[in-house]
């Protein structure tokens, strides 16, 4: 580590007042919370997990500041989601050989989202397909991005590859049991089609057989006439029986889906860190919250 | 130096271009900082508002953008110390953001 980088990390550690014992960890930043709970497990106490993103900011769309980049740059591994989850990557500059793409190695696997057509300038009407990101949400796909950030840091911090190998196991194997429990889920007999209040499940509908149709709901507002009668509609095309919040929405907003007869519950994505519990105990409980939901119908 | 700006320049055109967005990139080169553009059409903006901000947010410096979509500067040691954002605007609504550290200004100014 050179003088510029243990500048640096001097700053993020004074910034998030962190013990000076803690001055001489090694840092993993990651661009969303899935792989920094992963970054947690892996390294334990022996690593510093760097992920800066407001509590209340998607980090698909978070803007960093100068001494966020900073900080950043002098990580010891940068371990990015991929998929075109987060654009910040590409504006500023980031050590090549500390950055690692968690799904690189997972192209074959990753799904293209709507065509979407539009034009701007003189360029006329074209048309682009985006990737859906939320890949954390296929348990196996998530076992998979753990496994390379434990790479990641194990090529980077060898002094832990000892304690990077030893969480692996429990770690690989609480995802495990969460992929198992999605398995379940799709296992389950003659399971309805789901509406989703954004389109953030389509690794979820894919693992696990859900036939999913997605609004574009803002999170933290009630949805408008117009986008009820949207909802209505879809129910009425594809006979949903299951709606799907990324949020915990108002006691209004839930009174309403009973009225129009869809069983609502609350599966949180978990982009940005949870307010209470943890990635594995939140994904648990939203698991099990949906297979019950399957299961009163 | 300048080579491994040059291959992050690469990256960072080729990472965006999924999004079909404008894409900046920028970089400190013998006291002078130089702003590129480009969108990830691959086609160059001709006209659109360069700013420059600190590290505490103010806008230090507008420009506009010259027809090959790039604009150049003096580098100011007193507004550069804790880094610059340089924002750019073009005519077509489109905007995006390059971040200068203070380590990518030095490591430029050493080139």
């Amino acid at each position: 580590m050179n003088l510029t980088r243990r500048a640096a990390l001097a700053l993020i550690i004074s910034t998030a007042a962190l013990p000076v014992a803690a001055q001489d960890r090694p840092v993993v930043a990651t661009d969303n919370y899935p792989l920094a709970y992963f970054a947690e497990r892996l390294g334990g106490e022996g690593v510093d997990v760097l992920f800066t993103v407001p509590g209340d900011v998607d980090p698909s769309f978070w803007r960093p500041g100068i001494a966020d980049i900073t900080a950043i740059q002098a990580a010891d591994v940068i371990a990015l989601n991929g998929a075109g989850f987060s654009t910040w990557p590409t504006k500023a500059s980031l050590p090549r050989s500390r950055t690692f793409d968690t799904t690189a190695g997972l192209s074959d696997r990753l799904i293209q989202t709507d065509t979407v057509t539009h034009s701007h300038g003189d360029d006329g009407e074209h048309s682009h397909e985006a990737t859906a990101n939320y890949v954390w949400l296929d348990f196996e796909l998530a076992q998979q991005q753990a496994a390379a950030i434990a790479e990641a840091m194990t090529r980077q911090m060898p002094d832990l590859a000892e304690t990077i190998t030893s969480s692996r196991d429990g770690l690989m194997g609480d995802l495990a049991a969460l992929d198992a429990q999605g398995r379940a889920i799709g296992d389950m007999a003659d399971l309805p089609p789901v509406v989703t209040s954004h389109p953030r499940y389509q690794y979820l509908g894919a693992a696990y057989g859900l036939d999913i149709s997605a609004l574009e709901w803002d999170a933290n507002m009630d949805p408008t006439p117009d986008q009820w009668a949207a909802l209505e509609a879809l129910v009425a095309q594809t006979g949903a029986k299951v709606f799907v919040w990324e949020a915990e929405p108002s006691p209004g907003a839930r009174a309403r889906m009973a009225e129009i007869g869809l069983t609502d519950v609350v599966f949180p994505p978990l982009a940005n860190r949870p307010a209470a519990g943890d990635f594995v105990s939140v994904m648990q409980a939203s698991l099990t919250t949906l297979s019950e939901a399957f299961d009163a119908l | 130096m300048r080579r491994l700006f040059a291959a992050l320049a690469v990256v960072a055109f080729a990472t965006a271009a999924q999004a079909h967005n404008l894409n900046v990139f920028a970089f400190v080169e013998d006291g002078t900082v130089v702003v590129e553009t480009k969108f990830s059409t691959g086609k160059i903006p001709v006209s659109g508002e360069v700013r420059v901000l600190n590290a505490a947010s103010e806008v230090v410096l507008t420009l506009p953008l010259q027809e090959d979509g790039t604009v150049r500067f003096p580098l100011d040691p007193d507004a550069a110390s804790g880094g610059l954002t340089i924002e750019v605007m073009t005519g077509e609504g489109h905007d995006d953001y390059w971040i200068l550290t203070p380590e990518d200004i030095a490591n430029g100014s050493e080139s």
